[in-house]
């Protein structure tokens, strides 16, 4: 796994003669991303009588165009209508809802672009230099580092709720409770799941997410003739090419900001299993956290915007390298790439690093490449894709209920699910109402079965003593880590505070 | 009182609402508990954990409220959950059509169900205006997700008469 410049660029040169194959993947990428419920790795399995057809390096290369397209495309309904297209773009909204709302649609979709393309790029090109090391990563998160990081995305909820913290946490630890329905990992005995065999499986995340933000949401806009405010509508109609090229300047300018959070995705999504969620979440903390005007954050904040989408990018590389280097798929699409691949009789390790290079690092290139295509396909895309949110809500409600709930149905193809969808609606509902946050409800049911299974392997492996939580130097430095994120904003905040008591007082002394 | 102490006095926040949602967390967090009181101690200590310190910021978020209603700054009445108050008929019409499009899937199948619904609803929210504008989105919407999911996803969506035929058809 040695650094070979020569190699590197024999492998970029030969994946983009592969246009024809990322030009699609892209497209298609982008639309099943936009949809809740059709997901790259529900797409791939779709197509495999296709991709089992091809030869494995085109193959691979169309899957991981599919796979990183579709990151993107689930960010624009996230930012037009606020209904993330899959959980890994669940905390986009968060910012890129209200500076829709505000009319500013078009410069969110083009921020959200350059920070996705720029994030994915950078972590992929990293990867590539890095792979030995970054291999090693996966080697030293245990049971019990892993509750501790599970841990930090739940305590994300009460700083991503801040208007109210204890809101916040309650809707956070819900959450968790619902996510620890079903069948426990180790002794598979079914848990508050009211007698339904379809949640003998843990609750479905896919109807949660459609439930949570796209029925709760079409139920609350029926209110206003549009999602635009006043001001966001008279915005829209000035609105030309201008705001896209706005939008790319912004994102530019905030380039340290698209690196250290896109950095902060690809250390994630090496991990097997923590995902672009998590990433997402972890990054829009800590760049509220390090920021100077953390206040800003919530109402429509670009670097709100640009760190979960860089992040949630740069894990798609990530989540490659534990494929790669140990065969271990860090998420469900690279699963399934293994799948495609193991069909073919390729074997990953480290063996294939020396035997095919090209098929080692070929989806590296192949990411990189199609970052690099997407960006100049999509971006005169955002003018138009804004247009939606002058759509009036009498016809923008009916249609985000009837399509995301047949989105709910089709990962598992339960009728269940969809009425599940409707249960979570109601949640959704009451939650945004009454000032509790729907994204700490999805966190919880995203985080409970994890931190649940982590918890019971730790348990068992210490007979039941609680203990072993603090029983590994790296889960202690990550404790620490995880008090100071929780104290460290309000000790910024206080000082903030102070230092501009001290500069009023110095001002009012000099007048 | 005269009206100008009423004008003086501060306007009470309705927090009623606020606690519909930790109410329903209790319950389930009492429920989850009553289900696990026979799994081995190891697969309980985690449920125990969360849901114990789930009902802990429960007790806080109450006592919060309660300090506010005691000293007369909040009522219990369900306030933002409920306004405006106009909407409600709508909402309550709009979740029947919703429940209905659910029940009805699997027999009407997908492509009748969703223009179905989506002209009833939209009607139901244009107050009865552009009749002619709403069936056409209704039908081309219908039509095209027809197309997209069930031709070109192959997603198996409950098949109705509209899907059978088409099937005899091509």
């Amino acid at each position: 796994m040695e650094f070979d410049p020569g190699l590197f660029i024999g492998l970029f040169a030969r994946t983009f003669t592969f246009w024809w194959v990322i030009l699609p993947a892209i497209f298609l990428g982008l639309i099943v991303g936009a949809i809740p419920g059709f997901s790259a790795a529900n797409t791939i399995i779709i197509l495999l009588p296709l991709t089992l057809a091809m030869d494995p390096e085109v193959g691979l290369i169309f899957m991981v165009a599919l796979y990183a397209s579709s990151r993107m495309g689930a960010g624009i309904p996230a930012i037009l209508v606020n209904i993330p297209g899959t959980a890994g773009a669940a905390a986009t909204p968060l910012d890129g809802y209200p500076m829709t709302r505000q009319g500013r649609g078009q410069q969110a979709l083009a921020i959200s672009f350059v920070s996705s393309v720029f994030g994915g790029l950078l972590a992929t090109l990293i990867t590539l230099l890095a792979m030995p090391w970054l291999s090693q990563v996966a080697y030293y998160l245990f049971s019990v580092e892993m509750i501790v990081v599970m841990l930090f995305g739940i305590s994300l909820i009460a700083t991503i709720a801040a208007r109210d913290t204890l809101k916040g946490l309650i809707a956070g630890f819900f959450g968790l409770m619902i996510g620890y329905i079903g069948a426990d990992v180790v002794y598979e005995t079914p848990r508050g799941t009211f007698g339904f065999l379809e949640l003998y499986d843990k609750v479905p995340l896919i109807p949660a997410l459609v439930g949570l933000f796209a029925v709760s949401e079409a139920f609350a806009v029926i209110e206003n003739q549009s999602i635009l405010s006043e001001r966001g509508k008279a915005a829209m109609q000035k609105a030309g090419w201008s705001e896209t090229l706005e939008g790319v300047r912004i994102a530019l300018s905030k380039w340290w900001h698209i690196t250290w959070t896109s950095l902060i995705g690809l250390v994630i999504g090496v991990v097997p299993g923590a995902g672009a969620a998590i990433a997402a979440f972890v990054a829009y903390q800590q760049s509220r956290a390090f920021s100077k005007t953390p206040e800003l954050y919530g109402t429509g904040h670009v670097e709100g915007l640009i760190a979960p989408e860089s992040a949630n990018n740069g894990v798609t590389s990530g989540t490659l390298v534990p494929l790669l280097v140990i065969g271990i798929p860090g998420g469900a699409t690279a699963a399934i790439m293994l799948v495609v691949l193991q069909y073919h009789g390729i074997t990953m390790g480290p063996d294939l690093f020396m035997e095919s290079p090209e098929l080692a690092y070929g989806p590296f290139a192949a990411m990189a490449v199609t970052y690099f295509i997407m960006i100049f396909t999509i971006l005169p895309l955002a003018r138009y894709m804004s247009k939606i949110t002058v759509v009036s809500t009498i016809y923008m409600s009916p249609i985000i209920i009837s399509f995301t709930l047949v989105g709910a149905f089709v990962p598992r193809q339960y009728m269940f699910d969809m009425y599940l969808a409707l249960v979570f609606g109601v949640i959704g509902y009451i939650a945004r109402k009454t000032g509790y946050h729907t994204a700490a409800i999805l966190i919880g049911v995203i985080l409970g079965p994890l931190l649940e299974t982590y918890f019971l392997r730790a348990l068992k492996m210490s007979e039941g003593d609680v203990m072993v939580i603090f029983s590994s130097t790296l889960a202690n430095v990550l404790w620490v880590a995880l008090v100071a994120s929780l104290v460290l904003p309000y000790v910024l905040q206080r000082r903030r505070k102070l230092r501009r008591g001290q500069e009023a007082e110095a001002g009012g002394t000099t007048e | 009182m005269t009206d100008h102490d009423e004008a003086e006095k501060p306007e009470r926040k309705s927090l009623g609402g606020d606690l519909v949602l930790p109410i329903g967390a209790f319950v389930f967090t009492l429920y989850y508990f009553y289900t696990i009181i026979d799994v081995p101690r190891i697969a309980q200590i985690s449920a125990f954990f969360v849901g114990s310190i789930l009902i802990v910021l429960i007790a806080i978020l109450a006592v919060r409220i309660g300090k506010e209603v005691k000293a007369g700054t909040a009522d219990l009445r369900l306030g933002p959950l409920v306004e405006p108050h106009s909407f409600i008929p709508t909402r309550l019409a709009l979740f029947g059509l919703t429940l209905g499009f659910i029940v009805l899937i699997e027999w009407l199948g997908f492509t009748i169900i969703v223009f179905l619904f989506l002209a009833l609803a939209m009607l139901l929210l244009s107050k009865g205006q552009n009749k002619g504008m709403i069936f056409a989105v209704a039908s081309v919407l219908a039509i095209g997700g027809y197309l997209l999911f069930i031709v070109a996803f192959s997603t198996r969506f409950p098949a109705g008469p509209f899907e059978q035929l088409m099937e005899k058809l091509f």
